[in-house]
């Protein structure tokens, strides 16, 4: 159930994968060896974890993720995480966690120009005005 | 009339024995919530630390229950997880509520992050015999009706 319920899409040269709304823990565990796995398969140089349906942000997820991208940078790729709720934001800051250096974006689109124009783009500073 | 909707289904258990249990947790947890009318960014911060509070089980005695429980007083609606293990016990409570500390496994994250997501922890714990962690939080009723507050309209909170 865990493996059909997660896919993993090649766009050019960028892996986009969105998580399911309320996974458990293997499947998010699942998630992180599937990227890795496509990532060495396609040679690609950018991921974007979609959470925009993600419902419960809790450490173990955020823990995951940012091993993920971790170790994706450390295969050479660059990791965006896109679409937190606002909920889901505020409820992650007040539990104390971080997602390190990890660059995230408003949605898949914005996170598609960051890594399309290989710096920022103009677009990871432009919800700060 | 006379007999709340609420009080039909008051309180109930979620075994915790398995990775797939912590989701079960999650999934009632948010119906109840939901259904005292809480918004959805309370909903989220009481889910979140019911996943918190459920993982530790799972990971540190194997397996316990969730009991939950909804309260109602005159100006308040709340809601009340009870998270029961027969596990090794806590060895220093006010280190393990200490923001960052963790034994090895997490990120030191789960007890503080739920206190602070809850409003009100209670833990009791007992080496070699379990632990028990209490976490409320409580609703602010606008109207008499705790119907207003279920149909989730002029909701504030706080």
């Amino acid at each position: 159930m865990a493996s059909t319920e997660l896919s993993v899409v090649k766009v050019y040269d960028i892996l986009l994968v969105t998580v399911p709304a309320d996974p458990d823990d293997e499947t998010i565990s699942l998630l992180q060896d599937k990227v890795l796995k496509a990532m060495e398969t396609y040679e690609a140089k950018g991921l974007i974890l979609d959470i925009s349906t993600v419902l419960t942000f809790d450490s173990f997820f955020a823990r995951t993720i940012v091993e993920t991208a971790q170790m994706f940078k450390l295969m050479g790729g660059r990791t965006i995480i896109a679409g937190m709720q606002p909920d889901v934001a505020i409820t992650a800051t007040q539990l104390g966690l971080t997602l390190g250096n990890i660059q995230t974006a408003l949605d898949v689109d914005r996170a598609l120009k960051i890594l399309a124009n290989g710096s920022d783009g103009g677009y990871a500073h432009d919800r700060q005005t | 009339m006379g007999v709340m909707p609420m009080t039909d289904k008051p309180e109930g258990t979620v075994k915790i024995e398995s990775e797939g249990d912590i989701v079960a947790v999650r999934k009632t947890v948010r119906e109840i919530s939901c259904e005292c009318g809480f918004e959805i960014t309370d909903v989220t911060r009481i889910v979140t630390a019911a996943s918190e509070l459920a993982r530790n089980i799972y990971h540190f005695a194997g397996s316990g229950d969730m009991l939950w429980h909804i309260l109602e007083t005159s100006e308040s609606i709340g809601i009340e997880l009870t998270f029961v293990d027969r596990g090794p016990g806590i060895e220093d409570i006010d280190k393990a509520m200490e923001l960052g500390y963790t034994t090895g496994k997490g990120l030191g994250l789960g007890l503080p992050g739920a206190k602070r997501l809850m409003g009100e922890l209670e833990i009791q714990s007992q080496l070699g015999k379990g632990t028990t962690v209490t976490v409320r939080k409580w609703l602010k009723k606008l109207y008499e009706q705790s119907g207003a507050a279920r149909n989730n309209t002029h909701i504030t909170y706080q």
